[in-house]
This record gives C-alpha cells, structure tokens and sequence, in this order.
C-alpha cells in the first residue's frame, strides 16, 4: 500500500514535470547522437559507431533518469520542503516507502532510455532491443535510484545533489563502456571500472542489441549493488538519529 | 496517554533536551513553554520520530514509539513549525497524499478534503499549489492536513508563530474545538497568552530541562496571586505576594508601585529568568 502511494506521488510529480522531464532527458544524448554518431561519422571494430554508441546512452539515460529523480527530489523533500517528516510521522511502513521511492526512480529511467529509444528509431542500424533490454533498463534503474536514495540520505545541504552527479555519475558517463569499449584501457584500471554498474549495463544492453548471448554476471553485479545500497537506505531511514 | 521517560537529544557537545520526564494524560490540553532553544520543537520532532532520542524513551498507551510502530503513529498527527509539505502539490494532492500515508480509502479522503477545506475556507484554492499560497493558508492547510488522519493526538508546534491577533484567536477556537471532542492536544509555544488560555497543564522547560509542571493557575498560585511592579529608570521590579491585603500594604509604603493581578508570564520569568529584558529577577515571593 505504501508502495502504491509513493508510485501515486511519482505520478502526480511525472505529470505536472512532463515536458521539463521529457526535454532534460532528451537534450544530452541527443547531442551525443549528433556529435559521435552523425557528425564523425566513425567506426569501431569496423560497425558504424551509432551501433556501439546507442545501447550506452540507454543505459547512461536510464542511470541519470533514475538517479536525478531520486536524489533531487529527496534531498529537497528531506531538506528544504521537511516533507519527509510527514512521511515519517505517518503509519506507513518506511521500508515500503523506500521500495517505492526504488520503483518509482526505476520507472523514470526506464522512461528516460525510452525516449532515446524513441529518437533513435528512425535510424537504420539493425540493433535489437526486446523485453530482455527492458529488464536491464529497470534493473539499471534500480541501482541508480537505490544510489540516489542512499546519498540522498547522506546529504547535509540540498547543494549536495548536484555534487554527486559531478562526482559520481558524470564520470561514470564517460568511462564506463558507454562511448568506448574497456577494452582500450589499462589493465587494472579496466578491471575496476568493469565492475562499476553502467559498465555492466551498458555492456548487457550491447550484446543484446547485437544479437549475442548475455551472461547472469551482469545481472548479478547490479543485482549486488542493488542489495548494499538498498540495506544501507533502509539502515538510514530506521537508524539514523537525525533525519 | 503520552510518556517521556528520561528523554535526551543531544547534538555533539549539545544537550537540546536534557532528562525530561513528563506524563501528559489521554484527553489533556498540555502546553511545553519555553524561550527559543529551549528544547521544545527537539522535543516535537522525537513525538514525530524524525529524531531519535540519544537517551530516554517515549511511550504512547504504555508502547514504545519508535519509526517501526506504525500502530502507535496512526494515533498521531503533528502541526510543524516549519511549513512540512510538498511545495509543488496542490491542495487537493496535499490532501490526498495525506490521506493515502495513513492508509485512508480514497473516498473518505475525498470526503473529509471537501468538508476539512470548506471548514478552513481555502475550497475555492484547492487547485493551487502549496508555494502559491499565503503563510496563513498554509498554516490552515497545515491544520486540515493533520484533521484528515482523525488523530487521538495531536502534536502542535507553535501554531500560531507569525499569525496576526485575529488569526490567533480564530486558532486558539479551533484548537478548543477539537480538544472539546476528546482530542489529546501537545501546544509547544514561547507566547505565554496562549498557554495561559489555552493548557490545562503546562510544562517550563528552560535549556532542555524540565523546570516545573502544573496547571497555570497553581503556578501562579505559587509565585502569589498579586504583584506590585516598582519602577525606576530603567528596571521594572516586581514583588509578589499570595494575600491582596499585603500587596496592597507594601503598596503604601511604595506610592510608584502598581498592583496588579500576576500572570503565568510572572510566573515564567521568574523561573526562567530571561526574555523580558526590563525585568530583575530571580526574585522570591514575599508576604504572607
């Protein structure tokens, strides 16, 4: 039920924020899209780049799409609005009140990779995506808004959440597996950033996209970050002394 | 019936609330009266459970209150000083979220938004947002929001902080109201007035501490029903006496003096000792 009325005030928020939420997640993969796929016009292991390029901004759109709705909203509803102390006076279960925050930050990437989906489709590029690209987009999700929720928590000042995104997820934009492969970097380094969530996202949606069988690894991986990241918002919310 | 048993916040090196023990019994009116920083809004929000005690525990029908017991939350409803809503919701949405927290059904939400809202006179605005709204129309949607739930308890602090003396009034009515119908009430408030007119008991806390609880009259009685204020260049002093006809006595002795009948004010800066600046203290009742 509480589940239910969480998703209920995403829904509301996803409504009144509809154009701003469609427009913002459209913007910078669309400019990648541009710049990489259209403007230098390259090749990576002899495709067209727009073939490697495409299923890394679904897993980069659905991580910032989920991430951006959890953190910031959070971090004002906790620190700015105190709207949060309604939700904590209230008999709602505050674990169900995270699982929802979970879904529902889950939904919006889904919606974010969605729409990237949608302005790729008129391109020629034989990528398939299908149900099991849609489990990957909502796991991937999941990792993010977990994440977002756990640092939201975390956060002192509501300036804290565009931090994180410049900490956090902006360089995870750009080294893990979304506009090249880990392939290219240094042994060590790769194995570390192999392990980082969008690296195993992006890869996942990749070899569907290209017809090549996936492994449970990945899944398993996000699976992983999910639960820590999960244990350690839930810990906050019953354990923390000041909210 | 809510108890405090020896609760403690502390912040670092900063003691909010310092062992406060307090029982406040089902159906009382209660007043926490104290100068700003004095612990009371620390002491709402471990009601609230947005901060846990560091020592100590509060108890609600003998059960421990705690973020687990949603049983025990679903008797409470709080008034926050703070404006604690989603800016971005209208009237109706605030409602409504409201409603579905506390896992009301849908049409009792509805009916109880209409009813609640016309009650306040903010009908005609139900579609606006929150941050569109008057300091004052929030406050009253503050009130409707917290009806909604029909708590046994609730929690208020300072409700009236920032209100003009006709919305205070209009305030101090509703509250009457409510606690008329069997509504446990827990005011936090610095204005004494509305202690005074208000609370069946109230509670001095000063520094996070408990300094005496009772009703308002028995403090008063306490100090002496009657004050003679002596004023000279820049103080105001004031005796206190519990027979009129001594107050009067020293009255002669003192032709600048005033008599005058003393107030839970009296009471609170003689106890507390700070925040009328005029005033020398502390001071001891004196004649018979």
């Amino acid at each position: 039920m509480g589940v239910i009325t969480v998703l209920w005030e995403k829904w509301v928020e996803f409504r009144r924020e509809f154009y701003k939420i469609t427009v913002s997640a459209m913007i910078s993969p669309l400019m990648y899209l541009i710049i990489f796929g259209l403007g230098i016009q390259t090749t990576s292991h002899g495709e067209p780049y727009l073939r490697f390029l495409i299923p890394g901004l679904v897993a980069m759109s659905t991580m910032n799409g989920s991430f951006g709705a959890i953190t910031q909203n959070m971090s004002v509803q906790r620190l700015y609005e105190k709207a949060l102390d309604q939700v904590m006076v209230s008999p709602t279960p505050l674990w169900q009140f995270i699982l929802g925050q979970i879904i529902g930050g889950s939904l919006r990437g889904m919606y974010a990779g969605a729409v990237i989906l949608l302005l790729t489709l008129p391109i020629r590029t034989g990528l398939v995506f299908n149900g099991w690209s849609l489990c990957v987009m909502f796991l991937n999700g999941t990792v993010f808004a977990t994440l977002g929720l756990m640092l939201s928590f975390l956060a002192k000042t509501y300036s804290d959440a565009p931090r994180f995104t410049s900490f956090i997820i902006m360089p995870m934009s750009f080294l893990c597996n979304t506009f090249f492969s880990l392939d290219q970097m240094p042994g060590g380094f790769r194995q570390v950033i192999a392990l980082l969530p969008l690296s195993q996202a992006s890869g996942m949606l990749r070899s569907i996209a290209w017809g090549e069988p996936v492994g449970a690894g990945g899944a398993l991986i996000l699976l992983g970050y999910v639960a820590v990241f999960g244990l350690i918002s839930v810990s906050f919310i019953y354990r923390k002394k000041n909210l | 019936m809510i108890e405090l048993r020896s609760l403690t916040k502390r912040f670092g090196d900063f003691t909010a609330v310092d062992d406060l023990s307090l029982t406040i019994e089902t159906g009382e009116f209660f007043g926490l009266l104290g100068p700003n920083g004095a612990g009371k809004t620390t002491t709402i929000s471990m009601l609230s459970t947005v901060l846990l005690p560091t020592a100590g525990e509060i108890l609600l029908d003998g059960v421990p209150l705690t973020r687990r017991a949603s049983a025990q939350k679903r008797k409470l409803s709080v008034i926050t000083q703070e404006y604690s809503m989603r800016q971005d919701m209208t009237l109706d949405q605030v409602m409504e979220y409201q409603g579905r927290l506390y896992l009301l059904p849908r049409k009792l939400i509805r009916a109880r938004t209409e009813e609640l809202l016309a009650f306040a006179g903010l009908s005609e605005y139900r579609r606006r947002t929150v941050r569109h709204l008057s300091g004052g129309m929030k406050r009253k949607l503050m009130i409707c929001r917290a009806l909604l739930t029909e708590p046994e308890i609730l929690l208020l602090d300072e409700p009236t902080a920032g209100m003009d003396a006709l919305s205070r009034r209009q305030m101090w009515n509703l509250l009457r109201q409510l606690h008329a119908r069997g509504l446990t009430v827990l005011l936090t408030t610095h204005y004494i007035d509305e202690a005074q007119s208000l609370c069946g008991r109230v509670a001095l806390i000063n520094r996070g501490r408990l300094d005496a609880v009772d009703a308002p009259e028995a403090l008063v009685d306490r100090l002496g029903r009657w004050a003679v204020d002596e004023t000279s260049d820049d103080t105001l002093k004031s005796r206190y006496f519990r027979d009129r006809d001594a107050a009067i006595a020293f009255l002669r002795e003192r032709p600048s003096g005033a008599l005058r009948a003393t107030t839970l004010e009296d009471v609170f800066v003689e106890r507390i000792g700070r925040g009328v600046e005029t005033r020398d203290n502390p001071r001891r009742p004196a004649g018979s």
